[in-house]
């Protein structure tokens, strides 16, 4: 059985409560920003902020919405980023929960071509090359907890369980708000294993909200044709290094 | 999300390459799973209530029990009747509160029309504090109004209080304060 996130964006309030209860679990270290005119704070993800609440101003029919969407990695069933990494060493998938896992040994990886593969614009890089994103707080999930995003979240926005569980709560939580929001949808749901629920069109939430079709990602044909080739004489080219 | 026709073939497609291209290489060996443990484990675990706004959150601080004492890591009670186990931005932060590079220990002083602050004592920082006090209240104290009446109030000094503070500690702080006379008392989570 795996595990899922449901992050209902009907009700948050943008408070980023998530966002700062990832970096205390994580201990990661705060980052120096300026101010460009908007709360969401810091810029983007980065090698040490997993988890972002993003912030948009959108017209919709006439009226001024303000769009909260707390970006985090969307764990997919069938991980693009580990597909193209190749190596359990730096990036599996954690098989009592589904969680995708990235190491320290994601150093060895080429980062830009990882990044490039995810669909929803995740991993990030630090100097020396090794990647960070959300880890669905694997220790903590392992030891019977929830993610420390969702055990902090006041509005009842974020959720956790068993991926069925979470995914027909997705959908009960779906009906209830189209009457609202007839536009209300659910992303990627059969894909992935952290489902959003917006009350309008994804792409003012995020650009990466949803795996476009034009994106290389879970949805479009995983791996175009050249990193098909790429990949299947990885092998014989890690052999043949080797024999040299 | 609707799966069409043509997205499953799609999908069905890139599963099947994926097969195909993983059962080419060497063995791909299933990662480990090993339960990780938890940085609490061996934490000792208080409960305090979260000390900036007046909703009153309940939270569990983990501390090291290896003799620093230092906090490993705080969050939302679950047992606590108001926020069963969530915390706001601020109160996520609550750790920061002691484990903080950038918090003072000793109190400062910057003399007027100095750009430096220095480190003083607590019992000269203290001296410093109730001699201006002490001036500048008695040169605005008001025994009678207008109409003498008695009022023996002080109109010149405002105090904003400190929601770090308990309700005990409230109380003894507004006796002080009205002790002094003072009569404007507001509490900074309303300003």
């Amino acid at each position: 059985m795996s595990k899922s996130f449901f992050i209902d964006t009907t009700l948050c309030t943008a408070c980023r409560a998530c966002q700062v209860a990832c970096k205390q679990w994580h201990d990661l270290p705060a980052e120096k920003t300026t101010n460009r005119g908007s709360f969401q704070n810091p810029a983007d993800l980065s090698f040490e902020t997993y988890k972002l609440v993003r912030f948009n101003e959108q017209v919709i029919d006439g009226k001024l919405n303000w769009l909260f969407f707390p970006d985090q990695c969307r764990h997919c069933y069938e991980a693009p980023c580990l597909e193209v990494a190749d190596d359990p060493t730096a990036i599996f998938k954690d098989p009592a929960t589904g969680a995708v896992i990235f190491t320290a040994n994601t150093k060895n990886l080429d980062a830009d071509e990882i990044i490039d593969s995810c669909p929803y614009n995740i991993p990030r890089k630090a100097k020396d090359g090794t990647l960070a994103k959300c880890d669905m707080c694997l220790d903590r999930v392992q030891n019977g907890q929830v993610p420390a995003c969702v055990k902090t979240c006041p509005t009842g926005a974020m959720h956790f369980g068993e991926s069925d569980e979470m995914l027909s709560l997705a959908k009960q939580r779906l009906a209830q708000v189209k009457g609202k929001f007839p536009k209300a949808t659910l992303l990627d749901s059969d894909f992935v294993q952290t489902i959003y629920l917006t009350a309008h069109d994804p792409e003012l939430y995020s650009k990466y909200a949803i795996a476009s079709v034009t994106n290389k990602g879970i949805i479009a044909p995983m791996l175009t044709r050249q990193e098909a080739l790429q990949k299947m004489f990885k092998p014989f080219i890690a052999a043949a290094k080797e024999l040299v | 999300m609707q799966v069409t026709r043509r997205k499953f073939i799609k999908i069905s497609g890139a599963t099947a390459a994926g097969l195909a291209v993983s059962s080419l290489g060497f063995s791909l060996k299933d990662a480990r799973a090993h339960t990780q443990m938890l940085k609490t484990k061996y934490a000792k675990e208080t409960t305090t209530i979260c000390c900036y706004c007046a909703v009153g959150c309940g939270a569990i601080v983990h501390t090291s029990k290896k003799g620093d004492g230092r906090v490993i890591n705080i969050e939302g009670d679950p047992d606590h009747v108001i926020n069963r186990g969530s915390l706001c931005s601020k109160g996520a932060a609550l750790s920061q509160l002691t484990e903080n590079e950038n918090r003072l220990t000793e109190p400062m002083y910057r003399a007027p029309y100095s750009k430096e602050w220095k480190t003083v004592s607590w019992d000269w920082a203290l001296g410093k504090i109730a001699k201006r006090v002490k001036a500048t209240r008695d040169k605005a104290f008001t025994l009678k109004n207008a109409k003498g009446q008695v009022v023996n109030r002080v109109t010149n000094i405002v105090s904003v209080g400190s929601s770090a503070m308990d309700n005990e500690e409230c109380w003894t702080y507004q006796a002080l304060m009205r002790s002094l006379g003072l009569v404007y008392l507001e509490h900074q989570a309303r300003i």
